[in-house]
């Protein structure tokens, strides 16, 4: 009986270090490969490079985890990251850095509110209110901006955001790598962080354990929201404008990484620190192919199957019954 | 075996007399790791006969019926079907000697049309050219329909159907096969009876009584009742094994009773020497707790140091009882009081905040995080204690040792507090759920049959957990369909029928009562 648990406990063990290597084995694969193609490929300015072009991704990945930790799905953060984008590069030059960074964090903690509560009290799957969000959030950031870009003098937020501050890594980087830090700090160490675990593990048992259920679910989808809010501010600066086309591939590119890194779709498994290894191998592979020239048609297919590929070598199967 | 002498219908078929049973199983045995789940089983099912199947949770129904239809293969013995061994593989080779399952949890697929249930995973016999004759098949349906008088269109969308109806179209399902296989059917109705009302039962018995000519039928039900009704001959099993086959004229409702249930109950087993007084304090009171359809008006003073146990038969509202007062599930009148404070409804962080800890009786959904470490779930509910700091960060060093501490009291058996919980047999992730109430130093525990699925030695040792508990002066109220064990262990017995209160059964030490003296209360 206790041997029989000692090996199952030893393939669990087994899976958590399997998802945890994989991306890791990913990684140093696609390094060497790309190295080998392109010998400029390794270097410290191009791993700069990939680092700024993949900030703001690992923060839209960081708010897809929280909402996947709790077994459901947001699909609005990437038309979230545009709206607050624009929102940001309108307001800027009025209430200035500041102002326009609670603007933007703000009205992503507001949208996730309103996912939350869809979810939670019309009892609406989170798959289909994000996706319902989606639309709403991309028609709106097109009606503010008519389909342009909003333009802006102020310098301070630009500055900040491209700037090189502590050990000449731009602040971007540093930022998303702070939130990376927290938000797995607040997973492992909070009280927050082992309810999401417990609601993804196991909607019933948190309840019965005395956990607000529906408060927590909806935490989640406010604290996503912000975190998208937040990262919309980085891209404006970023980019110098706010821009109506800027998030539209976040989404599938943040739900690949969170899966590729170890974060169950059903919930309760997982967590940020899984999720920025999945940014890592994405970002890689992009910047890789565009720096061995790969074209873009031919970047989608061969990311189609990496993803694909790594998914069903890292989900863990014995969450789900059926496959559908 | 007992003797298996012929009963009870003078229509058998007259002109072959030695004919042989429609099923016969000798010496069925099947092990799961941890339990023996069937040893040594042997019965017979004589052709167009009743037989049912009775017997507690974890008696073995389930898996016997699984090595029936071809689910679960034997460790050991032999199936025949009309005098022939067979060995199944695979499902499918017991539909093609006729064996067709009735399930609980219906097996149609609800988006698709009547006939289409009929005949899946049967359409070779309608297909042309890789096309299906879909008039071939529903004029098939409606004739095995209207054969059974069974009045459903078989174009109809099997989602509206009501259950019931959906019942008689699996029936009609498994009749259906003997047209597709030439072989008489033997039908397996697994608690046929449990959704439908008095009505539709009544016209199930109907139903099963015409076809009865035509088939040979096992039936597996709770309700002893229908077994009453319908069946020529019964089969008790308990623990795995065979007790008993006799013809149901030879035995009464409260023997058959005590023929599930009736191991020799042994004082050891539930310590019932450590039995203590309860304390004149009550720890929690229960007054008038009523919901429709469920409870009317029932009241209770739990006493500190007390095993209060409650019994009834499935549907007595014995269940909706323990999760009221544990705030799992809000009553529609009545309160719950604790030390003069009235717990809110359906509040369980209220019920938490006084004291009232929880187990529940379907541990892997309500009970256990499986994904979640041992740790993690055993603090779920006790983040407070292992939290440090200004910022109130949890300790993972706290966290672990908390839970180990917790584990060596109540011994779990796991590679350590890292360990995820659906890696851990039944009996360990239960006393987890225990642990993570007894960590809390919870005054009261409602446990909703918290033996269930367990083996005899995880059973004992959360028996001996539960004397701990209430010597320790903490109140218990124990919900359990499991009679030997509410009256081993409880200082008094409430005794539920249809939500209303039937008996209060005294069981102190010296004196515990017999079984049949609850239940007559309970029937």
């Amino acid at each position: 009986m206790a041997e029989v648990s000692a090996t199952v406990a030893k393939k669990q063990g087994d899976f958590n270090l399997r998802t945890i290597v994989l991306p890791i084995i990913a990684i140093v694969v696609l390094v060497a490969y790309f190295s080998y193609v392109n010998p400029l490929f390794f270097s410290a300015s191009n791993a700069l490079n990939i680092g700024r072009q993949s900030s703001v991704l690992l923060m839209v990945a960081l708010a897809g985890t929280v909402v996947i930790l709790i077994g459901s799905i947001d699909l609005s953060v990437g038309a979230l990251v545009t709206l607050t984008g624009i929102l940001a590069a309108l307001t800027v030059d009025q209430f200035g850095l500041a102002g326009a960074t609670l603007v933007g964090i703000g009205v992503g903690a507001l949208v996730g509110l309103v996912n939350g509560s869809l979810v939670t009290m019309l009892k609406v799957p989170s798959f289909l209110v994000t996706l319902g969000m989606l639309s709403i959030l991309s028609g709106v950031a097109n009606q503010i901006s008519q389909g342009q870009s909003i333009l802006f003098a102020d310098s301070l937020l630009p500055d900040l955001v491209n700037g090189s501050f502590v050990l000449g890594i731009p602040n971007v980087i540093w930022f998303a790598l702070i939130a990376t830090a927290v938000l797995t700090v607040v997973a492992f160490r909070t009280k927050l962080g082992r309810y999401l675990y417990a609601l993804g593990g196991g909607e019933i048992v948190a309840s019965h354990a005395g956990v607000p259920v529906t408060f927590y679910k909806i935490l989640a989808f406010v604290l996503a929201g912000a975190i998208c809010g937040l990262a919309g501010v980085m891209l404006t600066g970023q980019v110098g404008a706010g821009t109506p086309t800027a998030g539209s591939s976040l989404l599938l590119n943040s739900i690949a990484a969170v899966v590729m890194g170890g974060t169950a779709l059903s919930g309760g498994i997982g967590g940020p620190h899984r999720t920025f290894l999945g940014v890592l191998v994405i970002a890689i592979l992009t910047n890789g192919m565009d720096v061995t020239e790969v074209n873009s048609f031919t970047q989608d297919i061969v990311k189609g199957f990496v993803i694909i590929l790594a998914v069903s070598l890292t989900i863990d199967r014995s969450k789900y019954l059926f496959i559908k | 075996m007992t003797s298996l002498t012929v009963v009870g219908r003078p229509d058998l078929p007259g002109g072959r007399p030695a004919a042989a049973p429609a099923l016969e199983l000798r010496d069925i045995s099947k092990t799961y790791p941890g339990t023996n789940a069937l040893t040594g089983v042997s019965f017979v099912l004589r052709r167009h006969q009743m037989l049912g199947l009775v017997g507690e949770n974890g008696a073995g129904k389930s898996t016997l019926l699984s090595i029936i239809n071809g689910t679960v293969r034997p460790d050991t013995g032999t199936i025949s079907i009309n005098g022939e061994a067979v060995r199944f593989g695979h499902p499918t080779e017991a539909a093609r000697n006729g064996v067709a399952t009735v399930f609980q949890e219906q097996g149609l697929i609800p988006t698709i049309p009547v006939f289409e249930n009929i005949f899946l995973g049967r359409e070779t016999k309608f297909t042309v050219a890789g096309g299906l004759r879909r008039k071939a098949m529903i004029a098939e349906a409606r004739a095995v329909l209207e054969e059974l008088e069974v009045d459903v269109s078989p174009t109809a969308l099997t989602g509206a159907l009501s259950f019931g109806q959906r019942q008689l179209v699996e029936i009609a399902k498994a009749f259906a096969l003997s047209r597709v296989y030439p072989v008489e059917p033997i039908i397996l109705l697994d608690e046929p009876t449990s959704a439908l009302s008095d009505h539709e039962t009544a016209k199930l018995f109907d139903g099963i009584n015409r076809w009865r000519s035509r088939a040979s039928f096992v039936l597996v039900s709770h309700r002893l009742s229908d077994v009453f009704a319908i069946c020529d001959e019964v089969v008790a099993l308990k623990d795995g094994h065979v007790v008993d086959q006799r013809p149901i004229k030879s035995i009464d409702e409260v023997a058959l009773h005590e023929l599930i249930v009736g191991r020799q109950r042994n004082a050891e087993y539930y310590r019932e020497a450590v039995q203590r007084e309860p304390s004149a304090t009550v720890a929690l009171r229960a007054t008038g707790i009523s919901k429709p359809g469920h409870l009317r008006g029932v009241s209770l003073d739990l006493r500190e140091g007390e095993i209060l146990g409650v019994a009834g038969v499935l549907g007595s509202g014995k269940s909706t009882l323990a999760r009221i007062i544990a705030g799992a599930e809000a009553q529609g009148e009545g309160d719950v009081i604790v030390e003069g404070a009235t717990l809110l409804r359906g509040s369980r962080r209220d019920a938490i905040r006084h004291g009232i800890g929880f187990v529940p009786a379907e541990r892997s959904v309500a009970g256990i995080i499986g994904t979640d470490t041992v740790d993690w779930n055993l603090t779920l509910p006790n983040l407070k204690q292992i939290a440090l700091g200004f910022l109130g960060l949890i300790s993972p060093r706290r966290s672990r040792a908390l839970t180990v501490e917790w584990m060596q009291r109540l011994k779990v058996r796991a590679p350590g507090p890292s360990a995820a919980c659906r890696t851990l047999s039944g009996g360990n992730q239960q006393k987890i759920v225990f642990a993570k109430w007894l960590a809390r130093g919870v005054r009261i525990l409602v446990l909703d049959d918290p033996g269930r699925g367990l083996d005899v030695g995880a059973k004992e040792d959360i028996y001996s957990l539960m004397r701990e508990i209430a010597d320790k002066g903490a109140a218990v109220l124990l919900v359990s369909d499991n009679l030997p064990e509410l009256i081993g262990l409880s200082n008094r017995i409430m005794v539920l029928r249809d939500g209303v209160v039937s008996a209060i059964v005294e069981t102190p030490k010296d004196a515990k009562p017999r079984e049949v003296d609850v239940v007559s209360a309970m029937l």
